[in-house]
């Protein structure tokens, strides 16, 4: 499975309720990079009630320039929201299907 | 003192490259049509232009890296390649109407038929290229095509009513001859024609060849606040020789002799020649430049090493991929359709897919992890989203008007 294929996928809750597509998915690095470059690991993902399209950047809290472009994509993303991976059943070609009792972390970023 | 040279060197560049097929055509079709009235689109897209070409050689200035390479990290491949798919479309569009351009002029010098001249450039191109050094290319090309300043010679020499054609400018109204549909979609094509994307990415790119740092901004700013302006003044030049040989006689410019027309009634064999000259400088330089963005685009999209700065073994792919484009190009001509018609719809096409390119690079430079303390400031984002949304209006207006006017017949 491509990761790239998730994005634009259903999301769905325990219960087969439909909670929006995969918007995103989110990664750390654990570390500098060093000689090799530091692995990324997947924290989870980010689903958003409307709209699969990219978020363009605008997760990051500190950039709301320029008016009015910002805010409309804010706005086209209010409700996404980030679930662990821990927090995900089955992940598929049927979509995505989280387990009753998920968390939903805030997607926005901050400093 | 060298530093001087170099600002003023930059400028001339700026005004020579501004004005290529698609300026030079669109110019002369509206001259000819609507007289002076639609000279404000030109002072809109100048404007526009200049923001534009601002944003995007800031972007790679500062970054150190062009906007394309810049566009794809920051908005995701998906939005990349929709920017992509636009710009290189219009890409080699554009290239096919300079090549034609090339062409018909050199037909217009020595009568033998645009279409036997059409090989022969694009060998030249090709070859240009190929192996002539970035800032030789750029200058040459720019200071031979500053002669189109023959237009505005000729324009004296036609001792025109400066009143009425100034009337015609400054209280713009549409022609009792033509509708009001018609204006609009000239005025669309206008506004592409200098709006043109390519530039842009030729502009930015070319600042990554040219190793520009952050300290060359001020100079950069020079060159395209003055070059531009400058180059826009000719096209208001073109048109106005059109507005006042062509429109009186009713002749509606459907070929580049009848662009010549004006000037040659002006200025007789010599001015006709330095026009010739100077058609030819500015269209082989758009050619090498719209050859070179598409190799940019594609190549920055995809990660390939590009730049003239190489050696064309160390950027193959770049180099192969230009000489795709130019082949698609002459494939196009090769049918035999005008290359007139070609520029008259790829300056629509330009102003149609211009929110893609726009867009990204509005977004990008408003970014402080690229450009830290050299963000977008404010009054450059009030204009920044002003020109959003005239081009986002100007994009969704091409398509109707271009059914419902016949594309402008």
């Amino acid at each position: 499975m491509n990761l790239s294929d998730m994005l634009g996928s259903d999301v769905l809750d325990g219960a087969g309720e439909r909670l929006g597509e995969v918007s995103d998915v989110r990664f750390a690095l654990d570390a500098g990079a060093g000689q090799l470059l530091s692995p990324a690991r997947l924290v989870g993902i980010v689903v958003s009630p409307r709209t699969a399209s990219s978020f363009l950047g605008y997760e990051r809290q500190e950039i709301s320039q320029p008016w009015p472009v910002a805010q409309l994509l804010r706005w086209r993303h209010r409700g996404s929201f980030l679930v662990l991976w821990e927090d995900i059943a089955v992940m598929g070609s049927e979509g995505v299907r989280l387990r009753s009792g998920f968390t939903a972390y805030d997607a926005r970023l901050t400093r | 003192m060298k530093r001087l040279l170099g600002v003023a060197l930059g400028i001339l560049t700026a005004i020579g490259g501004f004005v290529d097929i698609g300026d030079l055509v669109t110019n002369a079709v509206v001259g000819s049509r609507f007289g002076m009235s639609l000279a404000w689109v030109v002072l809109v897209g100048v404007v526009g232009i200049c923001l534009f070409a601002n944003m995007s050689g800031r972007v790679a200035a500062v970054s150190g890296r062009a906007t394309f390479e810049v566009i794809r990290e920051r908005l995701g491949p998906r939005a990349g390649l929709a920017n992509l798919g636009a710009s290189f479309l219009i890409n080699v569009m554009t290239v096919t109407a300079e090549i034609g351009g090339i062409a018909l002029a050199l037909q217009l010098a020595s009568g033998v038929a645009y279409i036997l001249w059409v090989p022969f450039a694009l060998l030249a191109v090709w070859l240009v290229v190929w192996r002539v050094k970035f800032s030789i290319m750029e200058n040459v090309t720019g200071l031979v095509g500053l002669s189109l300043v023959v237009f505005a010679v000729a324009l004296f020499l036609l001792k025109p009513d400066w009143g009425a054609l100034a009337g015609q400018a400054f209280s713009p109204s549409v022609p009792a001859q033509e509708g009001a549909g018609v204006y609009w979609y000239y005025a669309i094509a206008l506004f592409g024609a200098a709006m043109t994307p390519y530039e842009v990415f030729f502009f930015s790119s070319g600042a990554v060849e040219e190793r520009w740092k952050i300290k060359d901004l001020a100079q950069s700013r020079l060159n395209v606040l003055l070059g531009f302006p400058l180059g826009g003044l000719l096209s208001i030049a073109i048109a106005g020789c059109a507005a006042v040989v062509l429109l009186p006689a009713g002749i509606s410019v459907t070929s580049l002799s009848q662009v010549a027309l004006p000037v040659a009634q002006a200025g007789g064999q010599l001015a006709l020649a330095v026009l010739i000259l100077g058609v030819v400088a500015a269209t082989f330089g758009a050619a090498l430049e719209t050859t070179l963005s598409s190799g940019y685009t594609l190549a920055q999209f995809f990660g390939w090493s590009w730049g003239k700065f190489r050696r064309p073994a160390q950027a193959a792919r770049f180099h192969v991929s230009m000489i795709v484009v130019l082949l698609a190009g002459v494939a196009v001509l090769a049918t035999g359709v005008d290359p007139i018609l070609v520029t008259e719809y790829s300056v629509v096409f330009s102003a149609i897919a211009l929110p893609l390119t726009y867009l990204p690079i509005l977004i990008v430079a408003n970014d402080p992890q690229y450009m830290g303390k050299h963000v977008n400031n404010r009054a450059v984002n009030i204009a920044g989203v002003i020109y959003l949304f005239v081009i986002l209006v100007a994009s969704l207006a091409a398509i109707p008007l271009m059914i419902a006017t016949g594309a402008g017949a």
